[in-house]
């Protein structure tokens, strides 16, 4: 492959692999620098791309060895983030001060229920096992099948159907439990909450029931519903949506608050 | 993914003596042994697919400790050790009282055998034997939840 046309492709790639980092590190930082680190390993390596997995393959594969070496020694989320993030945003007045300051001044502050869904999915798939994490985005989010997640993540295709399985399970059952969009006694409200202060004349209800996870909630069928918050994780881009600044300070600070949680919380 | 147990798909035996008891149980698990290995060792997943176990707290490691409470005496917690610790192949945990010995064999994907053997003792054990709850049930129930686990698991695409 000539560098023309590797630079080209991985221009096509580069969008996707920015959003799998920043959902994998919850670090628009992190994942901006393992961008370009892939970027350069891969010319670097070049020579030696034979063409035996798809472009894409290879460019994953690179960056996911970049994020589980940077994560590897990190310790993992905590399955009620957003419970304790909420609690740290109140006592922190200068969070909201921020976000209402992007709110009014940014063209990508536009709050959407559908964006905070997917923020809050990448928050709790950080309180998965790593490598439980990696699989669920690289199959359910960027579409991999499990033979290229065995290349990805140099694994064999039993051990990849179990972290898969294990952590869709693990995450159904988080949002089972916290999620009120789902569950009338989930006990997490939060996108409801901010739809309330950023779109004060909006009719939240309103909103919600547009949205199909909402729409089939009653029906109980909770791999169902679980595939549906995949699929707006799948068509939205979080460096590129409406709402892309609002969320990313958002997810920047739950990644500060629960950095500073971990550390000080005995396990 | 539902569970519905497999009624009669093992079938566990107690031997007893008068100084200890043995319960045993095999199934065959059509399933990569690494797959059961995963689900055998790690602790914080066992209550979403076996519905034995309450809880485990701890790491499945050789030499570690764990904390488990299972449904036969949900109120108790039993402090075991990791005793033996084979990957894909052998884990063994206990106390003073007795051990469990898991085993997996042939160890080729989708013809593994796995045994669950627990041995409870000493020389105290008549003493104390009519107030153990017998495990016949529990053993199976938890024998036919790891072979479905681990099979819907090699099921996925």
């Amino acid at each position: 492959m000539t560098p023309d046309i590797f630079n080209r492709e991985f221009q096509s790639i580069a969008g996707q692999l920015r959003s799998y980092l920043l959902r994998i590190t919850a670090s628009v930082h992190d994942a901006e620098d393992m961008v370009h680190d892939t970027y350069l390993r891969a010319v670097d390596k070049l020579g030696t791309f034979r063409g035996e997995s798809s472009l894409k393959t290879w460019l994953f594969t690179i960056a996911s060895n970049l994020a589980k070496d940077n994560l590897r020694a990190q310790k993992r989320w905590v399955e009620n983030v957003t419970d304790i993030a909420k609690a740290a945003a109140h006592s922190n007045p200068a969070f909201f001060e921020e976000a209402m300051q992007i709110a009014s001044t940014s063209p990508q502050a536009q709050f959407e229920v559908k964006e905070h869904i997917a923020f809050c999915f990448t928050c709790i798939s950080k309180s998965l096992p790593l490598e439980q994490q990696l699989c669920v985005f690289l199959k359910e989010v960027y579409e991999f099948k499990v033979s290229e997640i065995t290349t990805i993540l140099d694994t064999t295709e039993a051990m990849v159907k179990y972290y898969l399985h294990t952590g869709r399970s693990k995450m159904i059952q988080v949002f089972d439990g916290r999620c009120a969009l789902i569950n009338k006694e989930g006990v997490c409200h939060q996108c409801s909450e901010l739809n309330g202060v950023f779109n004060p004349k909006q009719n939240t209800q309103q909103e919600l029931v547009k949205i199909d996870l909402v729409k089939e909630a009653e029906t109980g069928n909770k791999e169902r519903l679980f595939d549906l918050r995949l699929q707006i994780l799948k068509e939205l881009d979080p460096f590129d949506s409406k709402a892309a600044h609002l969320q990313l300070h958002h997810l920047e600070h739950n990644r500060q608050v629960m950095e500073k949680y971990i550390i000080e919380t005995p396990v | 993914m539902s569970k519905t147990l497999i009624a009669g798909s093992c079938k566990a035996t107690t031997q007893r003596s008068l100084f200890s008891r043995t319960t045993s149980v095999s199934i065959d698990i059509d399933a990569d042994p690494s797959v059961i290995w995963a689900l055998l060792t790690n602790t914080s997943d066992y209550p979403r697919w076996n519905t034995t176990v309450v809880s485990i707290d701890g790491k499945i490691a050789l030499g570690e400790k764990i904390n488990l409470r299972s449904t036969l005496d949900p109120k108790r917690t039993y402090k075991l050790k990791i005793k033996e610790w084979e990957p894909n192949k052998k884990l063994v945990w206990g106390d003073a009282m007795g051990q469990r010995v898991f085993t997996l064999s042939n160890g080729q994907p989708g013809n593994v055998t796995f045994t669950m053997t627990e041995k409870i003792g000493g020389p105290l054990f008549p003493l104390f034997a009519k107030m153990i709850p017998p495990f016949n049930a529990s053993f199976e129930q938890f024998a036919t939840s790891l072979k479905q686990e681990a099979e819907t698991i090699m099921s996925a695409r």
